[in-house]
Formats: structure tokens, C-alpha cells, sequence
């Protein structure tokens, strides 16, 4: 399986919801994209075997990534959709919602991020009503300086925990820890649009995008970046968002209407051999 | 974008642009600069002034040109970034002229225009971002820019149409970078024939003012053929299908094909179904409840480039109460130029004006003959050819330059009355005529045998025979030497037009001499072209088998009768009479022989003394 499939949980999630061993996900027969993006699903400059089918979230990607010459490729949804199908909210948890839960974009290991945290700070206190949680990624959180900064704010800092890498340290609680934390606040905001704010709007959260969006060390702007983002959903930027429309942004970006059904899931990964070993051993 | 440089200053992006997308096809430029006969329909069709939208990548630089002349201000809204970039740059100094760069839904819904021009196809307005259009959704957000008596020019791919009937690739399999979606038949709110896009624009309430069929292809539209008058009989046929055959000539025809579209779309046209089969359609439409015609517009537009981008011309017709008028004029191709004349070719386009030939192709008529067996109709056509070119020849029988191009597939018939369809070929030294009635026969004969058209004579007829056989019932008997001068006289021709060298021109005069069943001129290839092939192989090998046979068994026959009288040699040799016989005669013919040698030898002596005395 290729590692990426192993990213944040991802297969683990999916082999749950098909009825398999989640701490032992089986092979994947082609590569699950892993964060929302706006190329082909997949992650730029990463080696992947010619024509193995690419498993995207939305429909728009699919489209994409075929007009940029991918085959074989398949809209199943994000790996979220299914991890809410399986952990559905309650009315005690939906009331108890309170504050901003706020991802200040970030990079992966290798890259770093500019700009001026500071003045980010100012501007999440002028535009935040109620307490404010700010999550890092775990090479931030971390970073003492970058988490201090925010802790002198005032701010609660969490992390969700770490993706793993070359299928080492991954964290196979990091959606479920996220989706705690999103259901626990009634806000989600970033300087960016991203798999986070996305997660957070379809995990019940009002969103928001605002604040300098701090442009990535070496940033590749083949796709046209932050930029287009802004051109192309001016719908989900702003402090306050008119919630239905991004809602329905969201469902077409995480592919809702695309989740696949257990047993039809099990085909498409090629996990139908698994499966019958692991129904085999359960016996 | 896919650098950090600014966008060019004429180039707006509003969202929904495709970053890494190109529409414009990837082949030579002239090709890509593109069809001169939709360019002329647009300037024919769009009001000088006009406020403009250009919807859709992929549509020839030429039409750019003609709007930028011609058309008050321009939007080009294109979904590729790299073509919106590259356009802004050409038309940087071209004021009039503004591009947007992403999705039409993003099209500010304040702007309203003169004309829209979406000659490309509506699926070249969706882009793959944002959510994407379904046809009817697309074509209601462009009309909706539109203003009152405004003109929409709009090009539909026709699903069944004739490229799709030919081509080797089934549709459905979309393995284009472009087909995401497949255009066509699974999008259920496309048009998806003439009559349901007429009913689709009427509930809009727009008229058509002209239809017309586009071939080959939407994307290659180089012959444009009003819907009508393509189907009506009292149009002139032979201009008609010559210029169908046009649209399929050009070398750039996609590689393998099923079979060779030409004599299906003659076929259609007999069957009053050609608009209906046409590969596209391109309509000019107007928003207007007023009675409209298509008058002053185009009857026909042919952007010949048949036979090279340097004798390109721009052909066009129109329909009037005396029949069909045509004129030519000269198509600028960028880069190669235009030759207008090479060695002892010339193309004068001027040469086109004036009334259009009526009658039937001549070659047309000939494979029809051919198919039906009839005998007598082909020599009544081949001996009124021959006639008439003998007719028009000098005194020491040469013809006139123009008459050297008078091939079957250039000339019309009517009645008995015959007349070169396209004058503008000529040659600059006269052809003697019986070469230019072979050079024209063999034509003809490479299409018979090569396409394997049925006909009278037998299958071991090669070319040249062939050529033969019908310069025979054409009253002209020809040698093969004389077929072999109107071989040479082609190659020259095709070199001078293709502007080969000596070395080229030889190699090209044994490659046409050449030509059989299994060795088919260099064009379109098709599938039951190579069917043809292997079945006339086949059928050759059967042939040849039977033949082996039959040899065999005539071989064993006589060596049977060969044993036979072996045997009663051996035995008569053997008996009293034939030893007795022999005794008798062998000193006799010792003798003879004796005597004729002393007589040589007594002649030559008594020679050898008188010449010494």
C-alpha cells in the first residue's frame, strides 16, 4: 500500500467502515487522496505507478485530474464522509458547542511558514465572539516559540496528533481526536481554505476565512494558489459565511453524495481476498 | 499563473480557470491560425461594430483577426489559462480586445453583447472547475448575455454524424484529456440532431437565419455547406460532392478511419440526408421575432487546402434565382506563404468567378456505371470525355494548361454537355491530349482498384490495364508507353504542388506506377481499405492455388502420355523391323551428310580463289 494511504488514519478509517481490521488496514489497491487540494488529488512531486486508480473526493477533481491526463480515477469521498457515517452526533454534544476552534495554515516538515504570526493573533481577537481554540500542526505545536506565541494570547492550543510517515508514528486516532475537538466548538476559521475548515463546516462548525494567508517558503504555484483559491470559492472567505452556501460547497468538495457502501467499497480497494481471510479468522 | 509573473494587463481571471488546460489542437500552425471558411462566416454574419463574446477555447486565431477587424469591442472568454495568456499576449496592442480567463458561470451577469460566437462548441465553454454546465444550462447563460436582435453563431457536434461513423475508435471510450465528460449523447439536455437544436433555439426565441453543415470535423470545420441547399435538387451535385471530397482530402485527416467517408457523404447527399449526417452543424441565429432569411449569407464556404497550404484558396458560393455564382480568393497561410504558381503549375483563385457548372462529377458517374455493370453508359461517358478533350485540343493535338486538370474528378457532366469544375489549376506547357486522357483514365483506375469499386472486367485487370480497357471504350486507344508519359506527367504535376526535388519527383513517378490493391496511393486509410486488401489477397491466392492445381494435374496427364510414349519408343526400338530399318537408312544419312559438308568446303575455295585473282 502506498504510504500516503496511511496518512492521518485514512486507511484505517476506511477498513473500519468496511467491516476489517482497523489497527491492521489491508492494502489499498491504488492511492486514497489525502487532503483536500486544488491539482489532481494527489500530492505534487510524490512517485506514484502510472494508471493505478486514484481514489478522489469530489467530482470537480475527478475532472480535473482527467483533463491533466489521470486515468483510472474514482470519486469515493473523503475518508471524513465515512468516518461521520460511523460517529454521528448527538443533541447533548450538538448544545454543549462553544468558541472558535482556528487552524492557522500550515506547511508539512519540510517547508516553513511566513509571516507574521502576531498580527494574525490581533486579528482572530477583533473577530472572534467567544473563547478561541487554536490548533497546531504537530511540527508547530512543537515548535516552542510559534505555540508560545499563542499560549501568551490567550488562546488554548491542541494538536490532533501526528500523520505518520512511511507508515511509522501514525497516529490512527487523528480524525477521531479532530472531530472531537470540531464538534466541541461552535466556530471554525483558518487564513485558509483546507481540509480542516472543510471537516469543521461538515462537522457541524459556522466557518470563516480570514487573516494573511502565509505564503509557504518555495510554495509551488503551478495550481495557482492562494490566489485561485480566493477567484474560485469567494463564497467561504470572510469572517462571517453564509452557512448553507458553504455547506453545500462542502459536500461537493468532500464528495458526500459519493460515499460508497461497505461491500462496494471492499471491491473497489480490491479488499474483497482480505476481507474473506479476516471474516476467515474472526471465525 | 504557472509561474509568479503578473498576467498581462488585457487578461482578467474570474474564477474557475482551468490552470494546465489547452484547447488549441496540437498541430502545425497554419493548421492552428485555422479555417479560413469559418472565419469568413463570421464576418459575414457579425454586424460591424458589435459588442462581442468569443465563448469557448479552440477557436481559430483567424476568426480573432476577423472580429478584431471588424467587431466595436471584443471579450474573448477562454477556460484554459495558458490560451487565455497566450491570446492577451497577441492581442496586447489591440485595444478592442479583452480576455477572461475561467468559467462562464462566473461571467459578470451585468454584460451584454451584440453577438456571441461559440464556433468551437459549447463543451469548449465548461470548464472542469467549479460546477460545470450542462449544454441546455449553457446555452440559456449565453443567451441570457445577449441582447435583443442579437446574432448567436453556434456549432453542435453531431453525434451520428459521418466522422463518427468512420472512426476506428468507438466514441464512448473518451480516452481524450478532454473527455471528461464525453460530449454528446450522455449530457440528456444536448440537441442532439438539426431539427431538436431549430426546436431548442425557437423555445428561446431565437430564429435561425442560416444552418450549415461543417465537415470533416467541428474542430477542422474547412467546408461549410448551407443545411438546405445541401439536400435540395436543384443544387449544382457535382460542386457539391467535389467539395465534400475536398473536406476529406486534406493529408491531415486522422490516421486509421473505418472506411473512406467520401462516397458516403455522396451517398447521403442522394438520399436527401446529408445535412442530417453532417459531422457539425454551425447556425447563425438571431434573437428577433421579425421574418428572417438567410439572405447575404453563404451558400457554400470551401477552404480548400487540399493540396498544400500554399495554393490555398477560400472557395465561395452562393445560391440565387440563375442558379449557383461562385468566386475564389487567395487564403494568406501563416507561415508558409502562398506559391500561386510552381514550376509549370499555376492557381489562379480569380479564375473561379462566375456561374457554377451544373451536372454530376464525372467520376462520379463512372463508378455508378461501373457498379451497375453498363456497359453502355460508360462509353457513352468515356468517349464524350475523350471527345470533348480532343474537341478543345490544338492542331498538333496539345490542350490548353487549364484542360491538363480536366480528370474525371474535375470535370461535370450535363447531359452531354461537359465543363471543367474547378478552372483555377492550370498548366503553364500544353499536355498532348491522349497523355491527359490517360493521366485522367488511370486516376480513375487507381480509384476502381484501390477501393475495389465493382466493375465489368475481370479481377486481374492491374492499373495500367485497367487504363487501357477504358481508353479503349473511350474510342482513344493508348499504349502502355503513353500511360507510362501520363505517370510522369502526374509526378510532375505533385511535385511541382508539393515542391519536391528531381531525386522526390523520380521516387514519386515509380511509387505511382506502382500502385495496386495492395499498394494503395498514399491518403486516407481505412479498415475496409486493409479488408479489401486481405480479401482481394485471398482471393488472389485462391486463384493462384486453383491455377497450381490444375497445372499439376495437366503436368501429371502429359507425363503420363509422355511414359506412354517413352515406353512404345523403347519397345519399338527393340524389334527385327526397327534394327533392319535402321540399317538400311544410317549409310544413306551418313552420306548426306558427307556430301553436304565437301559441297561448303568446294564453295568456300572457289571464293577464296576469286578473291585472290
Amino acid at each position: 500500500m502506498h504510504h500516503a494511504n496511511h496518512f492521518y488514519g485514512h486507511a484505517h478509517v476506511l477498513a473500519r467502515y468496511c467491516g476489517l481490521d482497523e489497527l491492521n488496514p489491508p492494502r489499498i489497491n491504488g492511492y486514497v487522496q489525502h487532503g483536500w487540494n486544488i491539482g489532481d488529488g494527489l500530492a505534487p512531486c510524490t512517485p506514484y505507478a502510472e494508471r493505478s486508480p486514484s481514489y478522489l473526493w469530489s467530482e470537480q477533481t475527478r475532472r480535473r485530474a482527467w483533463a491533466m491526463g489521470r486515468r483510472n480515477t474514482v470519486v469515493v469521498g473523503a475518508p471524513w464522509v465515512y468516518l461521520l457515517a460511523m460517529e454521528p452526533s448527538d443533541a447533548a454534544v450538538e448544545a454543549a458547542r462553544e468558541g472558535t476552534i482556528w487552524y492557522p495554515f500550515h506547511g508539512w516538515e519540510q517547508q516553513q511558514v511566513e509571516g507574521d504570526h502576531r498580527r494574525l493573533i490581533d486579528e482572530i481577537r477583533a473577530t472572534e465572539p467567544g473563547p478561541v481554540t487554536v490548533c497546531l500542526y504537530w511540527q508547530e505545536y512543537r515548535t516552542g516559540h510559534i505555540r508560545r506565541v499563542y499560549e501568551r494570547a490567550g488562546f488554548r492550543i491542541v494538536c490532533h496528533g501526528y500523520r505518520g510517515h512511511w507508515w511509522q508514528n501514525t497516529d490512527e486516532r487523528f480524525l477521531y481526536n479532530q472531530l472531537a475537538a470540531l464538534r466541541r466548538h461552535r466556530r471554525v476559521a483558518s487564513n485558509r481554505v483546507s481540509s480542516a475548515l472543510l471537516y469543521g463546516i461538515l462537522a457541524g462548525c459556522e466557518p470563516a476565512v480570514y487573516g494573511d494567508p502565509m505564503v509557504l517558503s518555495g510554495e509551488d504555484l503551478t495550481f495557482g494558489g492562494v490566489a485561485r483559491i480566493r477567484r474560485q470559492w469567494p463564497e467561504l472567505h470572510g469572517a462571517r459565511v453564509d452557512r448553507e452556501t458553504a455547506a453545500e460547497i462542502t459536500r461537493a468538495e468532500l464528495g458526500v453524495g459519493y460515499r460508497w457502501g461497505p461491500g462496494e467499497l471492499r471491491e473497489i480497494f480490491g479488499w474483497h481476498a482480505a476481507a474473506y481471510r479476516y471474516e476467515e479468522a474472526q471465525l | 499563473m504557472t509561474s509568479q509573473t503578473a498576467p498581462p494587463a488585457n487578461l482578467r481571471l474570474i474564477g474557475g480557470e482551468m490552470v494546465v488546460w489547452t484547447d488549441e489542437p496540437p498541430t502545425e500552425p497554419q493548421a492552428a491560425y485555422g479555417s479560413a471558411a469559418v472565419a469568413t462566416l463570421v464576418a459575414r454574419a457579425v454586424p460591424a461594430g458589435a459588442r462581442v463574446l468569443l465563448a469557448g477555447g479552440g477557436h481559430p486565431r483567424r476568426v480573432l483577426d476577423v472580429l478584431a477587424a471588424r467587431a466595436g469591442r471584443v471579450t474573448c472568454l477562454i477556460r484554459g489559462y495558458p490560451d487565455a495568456s497566450a491570446l492577451a499576449k497577441a492581442y496586447a496592442d489591440e485595444p478592442t480586445i479583452d480576455v477572461l480567463a475561467g468559467s462562464l458561470s462566473r461571467l459578470p451577469e451585468a454584460e451584454r453583447f451584440d453577438a456571441v460566437v461559440a464556433l468551437a462548441g459549447l463543451d469548449r465553454v465548461a470548464s472542469a472547475e467549479i460546477d460545470e454546465l450542462d449544454w441546455a444550462h449553457t446555452l440559456d447563460r449565453l443567451l441570457a448575455v445577449l441582447r435583443p436582435s442579437g446574432t448567436l453563431l453556434l456549432a453542435l457536434d453531431n453525434p451520428m454524424g459521418l466522422h463518427r461513423l468512420v472512426a476506428l475508435d468507438p466514441r464512448d471510450t473518451g480516452r481524450d484529456d478532454g473527455a471528461w465528460t464525453v460530449p454528446g449523447g450522455p449530457d440528456p439536455s444536448c440537441a442532439t440532431g438539426l431539427g431538436a437544436l431549430r426546436e431548442r433555439l425557437a423555445t428561446a426565441g431565437v430564429g435561425v437565419d442560416a444552418c450549415y453543415a461543417a465537415y470533416p470535423t467541428l474542430e477542422r470545420s474547412g467546408v461549410l455547406v448551407d443545411a438546405v441547399a445541401l439536400d435540395a435538387a436543384g443544387s449544382p451535385d457535382g460542386l457539391l460532392d467535389a467539395t465534400l471530397a475536398t473536406a476529406y482530402a486534406d493529408a491531415a485527416s486522422p490516421g486509421v478511419q473505418l472506411r473512406d467517408p467520401r462516397p458516403l457523404a455522396r451517398a447521403a447527399r442522394r438520399a436527401g440526408l446529408a445535412a442530417s449526417l453532417a459531422p457539425a452543424w454551425m447556425v447563425v441565429a438571431r434573437r428577433t421575432d421579425e421574418a428572417r432569411s438567410g439572405q447575404g449569407l453563404p451558400a457554400l464556404l470551401c477552404d480548400d487546402t487540399s493540396a498544400g497550404p500554399r495554393w490555398r484558396t477560400l472557395i465561395e458560393a452562393t445560391s440565387g434565382t440563375d442558379g449557383w455564382v461562385r468566386r475564389g480568393t487567395v487564403v494568406a497561410s501563416e507561415p508558409a506563404g502562398r506559391a500561386g504558381h510552381a514550376g509549370a503549375v499555376r492557381r489562379d483563385p480569380g479564375r473561379l468567378s462566375g456561374a457554377v457548372p451544373t451536372g454530376d462529377l464525372l467520376s462520379g458517374l463512372l463508378l455508378d456505371a461501373g457498379l451497375r455493370r453498363d456497359r453502355a453508359t460508360l462509353r457513352r461517358l468515356l468517349s464524350g470525355y475523350a471527345g470533348w478533350l480532343s474537341s478543345v485540343a490544338s492542331a498538333d493535338e496539345r490542350l490548353p494548361g487549364v484542360c491538363a486538370f480536366a480528370t474525371p474528378a474535375n470535370v461535370v457532366v450535363d447531359g452531354g454537355r461537359f465543363a471543367v469544375l474547378d478552372p483555377s489549376w492550370q498548366l503553364t506547357e500544353p499536355l498532348p491530349v491522349d497523355v491527359a486522357v490517360a493521366r485522367g483514365l488511370r486516376q480513375h483506375a487507381v480509384t476502381v482498384v484501390t477501393s475495389s469499386y465493382a466493375h465489368p472486367w475481370s479481377s486481374t485487370l492491374d492499373v495500367d490495364g485497367l487504363t487501357v480497357v477504358l481508353a479503349g471504350l473511350a474510342g482513344n486507344p493508348v499504349e502502355r508507353n503513353v500511360i507510362a508519359a501520363a505517370v510522369d506527367a502526374e509526378a510532375s504535376i505533385v511535385a511541382a504542388l508539393d515542391g519536391l526535388t528531381d531525386a522526390q519527383r523520380v521516387a514519386l513517378a515509380e511509387r505511382l506506377a506502382r500502385i495496386s490493391v495492395i499498394d494503395p496511393p498514399p491518403g486516407l486509410a481505412s479498415y475496409d481499405q486493409l479488408r479489401e486488401a486481405w480479401q482481394r489477397q485471398r482471393e488472389e491466392v485462391v486463384r493462384l492455388a486453383d491455377r497450381l492445381a490444375w497445372s499439376e494435374k495437366i503436368l501429371d496427364s502429359r507425363e503420363r502420355a509422355l511414359k506412354k510414349a517413352q515406353l512404345t519408343i523403347a519397345l519399338l526400338s527393340g524389334s527385327l523391323s526397327f534394327r533392319l530399318g535402321r540399317l538400311l537408312i544410317t549409310p544413306a544419312r551418313l552420306g548426306k551428310r558427307w556430301y553436304r559438308r565437301t559441297r561448303g568446303r568446294i564453295r568456300r575455295l572457289r571464293r577464296a580463289l576469286s578473291r585472290e585473282g
